[in-house]
């Protein structure tokens, strides 16, 4: 079983993907030559050539918009835009071509594009270079959103992002780029919705994305030093949500904290929090407490960051809060 | 044209009333000014009169507790049509004063009722608005806690909760439905021993505010004054007394003494304020009346200013109207000092605890003979013990002491006081 | 009735079979200021006349395979690009055999089966996709050319400029037709725009840029057709400037008090499509009734049409949000 870093799950995919279809090819930012901002493409130039490892100029709307536009006429492209920060720029074309073709032409469409980014603090890149806004993107019919957290997944998905013949909106983190594991030989395609168990536990349900899934794994293993069972729930997708994954856990555990790094207000986890109290009520022994950063940019001096996202222990803080018993809040 | 006749607000703070009883039925002429109802409020029964003349065409609440501005019944011309108001407001109110009325008896219906969903939900719920205090307020559960109850036929509110704030969680239905023993089971009820008596609100109210004057700083001193002279003042006093008027008792001199003492101590004649603490000008100085109901404390205003006859008659006068139930709000309000007596039950001597936000309640006992020490060896004297409760938040000590010895100096010299 | 001469590349038969589109698109939109103003038509309705020519001109000259966008004002290029009178009323009716079955309107008007990749509501919004139709042409090497119709008012927009740019550096087969109305919306273009002549934005990305009168029919289906030869033998993308006229308001029942109403009434007199065609056909009336007629009565069976078709479920509105 070969070892992967999460960079190389990203590039193993899409290599993959490229041998195997002609109509795959990407585009981004710096992606040739230079192999990307975060190195994922590295290599990829050499071995696919310049028309189908493309380097864009610096014009969001024109690289999502263009990949609309070959998406349509059935090819299946990647398209990069380097930091999350910058989809602001190509949300028009996100938001109004990439979702709305195929319903506005009453199914005649289909979009099957996939817009890779990657985000996230931990480096102190200020407040242009690390917001998770993943959330924006789950309010959109029309768009899939994809937020892997491990080598394994990433692969697993991306191949199934660029399968699907809607637009995907891949979310990568950051600090996940190094992240190491031993992956199967032959990609195996993870179903676009569908969850994942990290850990089984019978006190607490933690319903984390992205860099959040392995703060709540290390959160989990302190809990339970202190003799609390926490299950560790990674929804994968955010749209299509698997709901039945997230329920079911709960209404075993009977409690539930949800966790990303994006700010709480209107976080993902707020949605995933609705469909617990909605669908499980009766099941919850406590109310179900948000984990994620505080309601701020992301500051720049490294003790402000650091400060401002949430880490293991504020995970560990949600789960003592959820099986309290001591009658203090 | 229908006047309305809306439950009143007949002091600050006052958010409901109970209405004991009504003193016109249905179909009688009523003129205003007239009593129409006897309303019990946290702090006195009184008569409401009527605000305007006609027939009572309606008791939209016969009795029991109603929010303050609820309709209550309809004063207006024989034969009009009330459909509109009585239809309206009236009925909900009604059958929701019934139910908070007797918080104990919903409960019993809620355990008939074998505990649907419905019931536990929202039973809880129509409580809360006016009541606010522990008998009927909503149970904190969490969802689960609430399924396993209802599934296994388990009382919540027998329960203590030991989730945050009190909450009842899965674990405390658990235990209990384990026969494990609740942390606060009620004790086994011994059948037919137990008489369970409904709280009036003045009970409640008496509860609640000793509960508070518990919280407060006190400290007690206590004297004993030689009521010689007093006593001999009481019956030239009482021999004074026209026909028809009030005989004066030795209260009515220990009240003018206080008063008089009051206004040479006015630290004495305060009230906490929280943030400050309020001297009074004037001495009203509160009797604690032992009622059927409990103990009501009404007040003679501008003590210091009146004679210990003129006392006589304000206290004769309060006194029975207390124990008619016929005090009314302003009765009540406004004591900047009590004087508790239990002299008459022969009580030797008690503390008696702070009627808040006021700074002193003086104790009083009975006047007994005491072997006093004098030049020539012992004599017995008519002694008397007060005991003085301060609040030390507005007293200290020696500020007390040195009213207590004035009130002391009064009774044993009463011509100072005159 | 004159002879029309053949120096013009077009025949006298073609260029009657023009006026004849030109005439449906013109009395199709009457007819939709009609029933709009009757209260049958739901949305918001934006009309072509006086742009008819672009319309019929540039669709005329397009090969089999070709694809299209289109914007807000997108009735003419429907019809021209082929979709029956049929289907873009029932559209307009909100109706299942609408062309984009009762889901888009008149703002997003599709016909992917005859290459119209859609019309778009947002100013400049389908720009970047027509560049990457382009881009899949080219990928495959297809003789194919995608052609993205916008008005003056989008060569302000950042997609036109990102289009342009990454359309010419890629070299990919599209041609860029401006119609250039001098309006974006109500405001006038020396009020948008620092420049005069558009032609010069398309030549600051080095892209070939052709100028044409937009009024004359026969005119923009000789350049329209230069300009795709150019893109479809892969030497780059074309911009194609058609001036023209907007003898309407910017949407039915638009009061026009922006407008100057004696210049207004002097272009409908001197710069409607229609009427130069006429002339230049030497249309007798016999003729023109009889053409009007025909078109008359084609625009009319599309109301009966639409008026007869099938309304959507309620529920259908949950259908083809996802593939």
């Amino acid at each position: 079983m070969p070892e992967l870093s999460y960079r190389e799950a990203v590039r193993d995919a899409l290599s993959r993907a490229m041998r195997a279809d002609e109509d795959v090819f990407i585009m981004g930012e710096d992606i040739a030559e230079m192999g990307g901002s975060m190195g994922v493409t590295q290599g990829m130039l050499d071995e696919f050539g310049p028309e189908r490892v493309r380097n864009t100029p610096i014009s969001e709307m024109a690289i999502v918009g263009s990949g609309i536009g070959a998406a349509m006429q059935g090819m299946r492209p990647v398209v990069e835009v380097m930091y999350e920060d910058f989809l602001t720029i190509s949300m028009e074309q996100i938001v109004n071509q990439a979702a709305k073709h195929r319903y506005m032409s009453g199914g005649q469409l289909k979009v099957p594009l996939t817009i890779r980014t990657q985000g996230g603090a931990g480096w102190s890149p200020g407040a242009q270079h690390a917001q998770q806004v993943e959330a924006w993107f789950v309010g959109v019919p029309g768009l899939k959103v994809v937020f892997a957290s491990t080598p394994s997944d990433v692969r697993g998905l991306l191949w199934s992002a660029i399968y699907d013949d809607n637009p995907v909106v891949f979310f990568e983190h950051r600090t996940l780029y190094g992240l190491k594991e031993e992956v199967a030989e032959e990609i195996e395609p993870i179903p676009i919705g569908q969850a994942r168990v990290h850990r089984e536990g019978e006190d607490v349900t933690v319903v984390a994305t992205g860099r959040l899934v392995h703060e709540a794994l290390a959160a989990a293993e302190e809990a339970e030093q202190e003799g609390v069972s926490v299950e560790v729930v990674d929804p994968r997708t955010l749209q299509p949500l698997d709901e039945d994954a997230i329920v079911a856990s709960v209404k075993k555990t009977n409690r539930c904290v949800v966790a990303h790094e994006a700010v709480t207000r209107m976080g993902f986890g707020a949605e995933v929090a609705a469909v617990v109290q909605q669908q499980a009520f009766d099941w919850l022994d406590a109310p179900v407490e948000r984990v994620g950063a505080k309601f701020t940019p992301l500051p720049f001096a490294p003790v402000m960051e650091e400060y401002v996202v949430p880490h293991a222990k504020d995970v560990l803080e949600a789960i003592r809060k959820t099986v309290q018993r001591d009658g203090t809040s | 044209m229908a006047n309305e006749v809306k439950l009143p607000r007949l002091g600050q703070g006052m958010e409901s009333g109970t209405i004991v009883k009504w003193l016109k039925s249905e179909g009688d002429q009523v003129e205003k000014g007239e009593p129409l109802y006897e309303l019990d409020t946290d702090k006195v029964t009184q008569e409401v009169e009527a605000e305007a003349s006609g027939v009572l065409l309606k008791i939209t609440v016969a009795e029991g507790e109603a929010d303050v501005g609820t309709t209550i019944a309809v004063i207006g011309e024989q034969g009009e049509d009330l459909s509109a108001i009585v239809g309206a407001t009236a009925q909900p109110v009604a059958e929701a004063a019934q139910e908070e009325g007797s918080p104990g008896a919903a409960r019993e219906q809620e355990r008939e009722r074998g505990r649907d969903a419905t019931t536990a939900e929202q039973m809880p719920e129509t409580r809360t608005p006016s009541q606010g205090n522990g008998a009927g307020a909503r149970i904190k559960a969490s969802p689960l806690a609430r399924r396993i109850a209802r599934e296994r036929g388990i009382e919540l509110g027998s329960l203590k909760g030991t989730g945050p704030e009190g909450r009842v969680v899965a674990e405390d239905v658990e235990r209990a439905a384990a026969g494990a023993p609740a942390p606060a089971a009620p004790a086994p009820a011994i059948p037919g021993e137990i008489e369970r008596v409904p709280l009036t609100s003045v009970r409640r109210t008496i509860a609640r505010r000793l509960t508070e004057a518990w919280q407060a700083p006190a400290f007690q001193i206590a004297m004993s004054a030689d009521m010689t002279r007093a006593q001999h003042l009481h019956a030239r006093l009482a021999e004074q007394a026209k026909e028809g008027e009030p005989r004066p008792t030795v209260t009515d001199i220990l009240t003018k003494a206080c008063a008089a003492a009051l206004m040479r101590h006015r630290a004495v004649n305060a009230l906490w304020a929280e943030d400050a603490i309020e001297l009074h000008p004037s001495a009203n100085v509160g009797i604690a009346v032992a009622i059927e109901a409990g103990l009501v404390v009404p007040v003679i205003h501008q003590a210091e200013r009146l004679t210990i006859a003129e006392l006589a008659a304000a206290r004769a006068d309060i006194v029975t109207r207390a124990r008619d139930n016929k005090l009314r709000q302003e009765d009540l309000d406004g004591g900047t000092f009590t004087i508790s007596n239990l002299g008459m039950f022969g009580v030797e001597q008690f503390v008696a605890v702070l009627n808040p936000p006021q700074a002193a309640i003086l104790a009083v006992g009975a006047i007994e003979p005491k072997a006093v020490p004098i030049e020539t060896g012992l004599e017995a004297r008519p002694l008397m013990t007060m005991t003085l409760t301060c609040d030390h938040r507005s007293l200290d000590g020696a500020t007390a002491a040195d009213f207590l010895r004035t009130v002391k100096a009064f009774l044993e010299e009463p011509g100072l006081m005159l | 009735m004159a002879k029309v001469e053949q120096r013009r590349g077009v025949s006298d038969e073609t260029l009657r079979e023009f006026f004849r589109e030109m005439l449906l698109i013109r009395r199709f939109e009457e007819k939709v200021e009609e029933r709009f103003r009757a209260g049958e038509l739901p949305g918001f309705l934006h009309v072509g006349i006086g742009q008819e020519a672009i319309a019929v001109g540039v669709c005329r000259a397009l090969a089999d395979g070709d694809v299209i966008a289109s914007t807000h004002r997108a009735h003419g290029h429907t019809l021209a690009k082929g979709t029956h009178p049929n289907e873009l009323m029932a559209e307009l009716y909100g109706k299942l055999e609408g062309c984009s079955h009762g889901y888009g309107g008149s703002m997003h008007l599709y016909d992917v089966e005859r290459g119209n990749l859609g019309a778009n509501a947002v100013v400049g919004g389908g720009l970047p996709a027509i560049v990457g139709a382009a881009l899949a042409f080219k990928f495959r090497g297809e003789p194919r050319v995608a052609v993205a119709f916008f008005g003056d008012g989008a060569t302000n927009i950042g997609t036109f400029h990102e289009s342009l740019n990454l359309a010419q550096l890629w070299q990919v087969p599209a041609v860029f037709v401006c119609e250039n109305n001098h309006w974006a919306e109500s405001t006038p273009a020396k009020q948008h725009m620092p420049i005069e002549d558009l032609t010069r934005r398309a030549e600051a990305f080095g892209m070939k840029s052709l100028k044409v009168d937009g009024q004359d029919v026969e005119e923009v289906h000789r350049v329209a057709a230069r300009a795709l030869k150019h893109a479809r033998d892969g030497k780059g993308p074309v911009f194609l400037l058609c001036e023209t006229q907007r003898l309407v308001g910017h949407y039915i029942g638009d009061p026009q008090v922006y407008r100057d109403k004696e210049e207004l009434n002097r272009l409908q007199e001197t710069a409607d499509p229609l009427e130069l065609l006429r002339e230049k056909l030497g249309l007798s009336d016999a003729d023109y009734e009889a053409l009007d007629q025909e078109v008359q009565e084609l625009v009319d069976a599309s109301v009966e049409f639409a008026k007869a078709g099938t309304d959507p479920k309620p529920e259908d509105a949950l259908k083809n949000v996802y593939a």
